[in-house]
């Protein structure tokens, strides 16, 4: 791709957001539920200034990264422990994927139920969320380990313990970064889902608040600093990522 | 400086097939040895028990009159494919095959191996960043690394290109001039095993077995195009046609309607 050639990319929003400025200025639309771009700028600036956006943003990324960092800890656990043991598969997986068939927002009125409506019972939400694409891409991925390493790494005698760290870790890292992608990207989708059920702070909180004040600017507010704080939160992990798949194709890291 | 026994070799998979029966074979200290087949003569899974990759069902396998009871420091191995590990630069790659060795000598063996197979100054690169010929080489440094006194060489060179492979053919016996393995090839290319082995051991299938063993009396270095070249190329094409001709007659339909693919 040429330099510069991604502002291609700016034309359709850029140009919609202009269109509808000048269609709303211009009177030929109210823009009470559809906001002109200025008007979301003053309800950021103001919310910011109030110091208002940061205590929501700091709360539902508190419980996104944790409740990530639970799930994802687990997920990769259990993965491991299931793609080394034949036995610990044969025993485990198939009640892992008896509780996946679950859609994991049914689990809301059990968790608000034994946990209560704080924080505990959003955390579960968030980990439980993360938790299966990264079980399931770990698990998957170890499978799949080429066998033909594995011999290599025993012909020049390395142990058990030696091929799991040496041949398939590295070969499952790659899978295993996709699958934590994927799982940061659910871990912002439930926590909107834990923070629309019930939260005194948090954006969740300030798309419901928008929603029962009928302030359509807020709401939308609150859904662009998600679709930023996603974005970032992914690019931080493909940043932290990087060093140890170099040696990959670049045009898969891209992705 | 090592000499591998194989005797009375057998092998039959859970699902019944045989694959191997009955196989001696002697190699001296520092010999060259081609194992000479077609597909289904067992070869590849001969060169699998030695490497202790799998379990024989019948005999034994002694290093230096030592049994074998699965992988063993002596014995390392070159395999069809370069088989590395791409996300270890060249030169790690090189070095993962020395694990035994203490890290200083490690580092130094594989930089010196690097450049003696004619890849200094690509340490730093990545395996998918190099050819096949090139990644062949470096698995070649990998299996020498170790100081291994057997090598093993499962049709290391049959992947690539005839000029390729003619340079490979010199720089392992360089190589093995230099360093002395015991090596044990396993082939299905006459030349190629005429031009490296000392001996040509020639088997047939159904189940593996060997046929013959044929020595190679040419002086070294071997000239393809000499006539005495030539008759020793086709002395193994006889043996080979031998084992065909002996083969149950379920394999000659399998090979081409009973036409030696060979010719």
């Amino acid at each position: 791709m040429r330099r510069g050639a991604w502002v291609v990319g700016l034309i359709i929003p850029a140009g919609l957001a202009i269109v509808w400025e000048i269609a709303v200025r211009a009177g030929l639309a109210p823009g009470r539920l559809m906001p002109p771009p200025s008007r979301l700028f003053q309800t950021a600036w103001a919310l910011a200034r109030s110091g208002e956006l940061q205590t929501h943003v700091v709360a539902t990324m508190a419980r996104v990264l944790l409740g990530f960092a639970i799930g994802a800890a687990a997920g990769t656990l259990l993965g491991m422990l299931n793609g080394a043991s034949a036995w610990a598969m044969r025993l485990l997986d198939p009640s892992i994927q008896a509780l996946r068939a679950i859609p994991s927002i049914a689990w809301v009125p059990l968790f608000i139920l034994w946990l209560g409506i704080f924080e505990t019972s959003k955390l579960a939400l968030i980990a439980l969320g993360v938790f299966f694409p990264v079980y399931l891409g770990i698990l998957s991925a170890i499978r799949s380990v080429d066998r033909k390493l594995i011999e290599v790494g025993r012909v020049f005698g390395l142990s058990r313990t030696g091929i799991a760290l040496r041949i398939t870790w590295p070969a499952v890292m790659p899978t295993w970064i996709a699958s934590l992608r994927t799982g940061l990207g659910l871990g912002f989708m439930f926590v909107v889902a834990a923070e629309l059920m019930g939260a005194s702070e948090g954006l969740g909180y300030l798309l419901l608040d928008g929603q029962q004040m009928g302030r359509a600017d807020s709401i939308l507010v609150a859904m662009i600093i998600f679709a930023v704080l996603g974005k970032i939160s992914d690019g931080v992990l493909v940043a932290l990522s990087r060093p140890v798949l170099r040696w990959q194709d670049t045009n898969r890291i891209r992705l | 400086m090592t000499q591998l026994v194989v005797k009375g070799i057998g092998k039959t998979y859970a699902d019944g097939t045989e694959a191997l029966r009955g196989v001696d074979i002697h190699v001296g200290t520092g010999e060259i040895v081609a194992i000479l087949g077609g597909s289904g003569c067992g070869k590849t899974t001969l060169l699998r028990l030695i490497a202790g990759l799998d379990r024989a069902s019948t005999g034994t396998i002694a290093v230096d009159g030592v049994a074998l009871n699965g992988t063993h420091a002596a014995i390392s191995a070159v395999f069809q494919e370069p088989r590395l590990l791409p996300w270890l630069t060249t030169e790690a790659n090189i070095a993962f095959g020395g694990r035994r060795l203490a890290a200083a000598e490690r580092q130094a063996r594989a930089a010196s191996l690097l450049a003696r197979v004619g890849l200094a100054g690509h340490g730093a690169r990545w395996p998918r960043e190099l050819s096949g010929g090139q990644q062949q080489r470096i698995a070649i440094a990998r299996a020498l690394i170790g100081h291994p006194g057997v090598l093993l060489l499962d049709e290391p060179f049959s992947a690539l290109d005839p000029f390729t492979r003619t340079s490979l053919h010199d720089l392992l016996l360089d190589l093995w001039r230099e360093l002395r393995p015991t090596v044990v090839m396993v082939t299905h290319d006459i030349e190629e095993a005429v031009v490296l082995a000392d001996r040509i051991v020639v088997m047939r299938p159904h189940p593996g077995r060997v046929q013959e063993t044929l020595p190679v009396d040419l002086p070294r270095p071997r000239d393809r195009l000499a006539p005495a070249f030539d008759l020793t190329k086709r002395n193994v094409l006889r043996a080979i046609n031998r084992s065909l001709a002996e083969a149950p007659s379920g394999h000659g339909a399998a090979a081409g309607g009973g036409v030696s693919p060979w010719v």
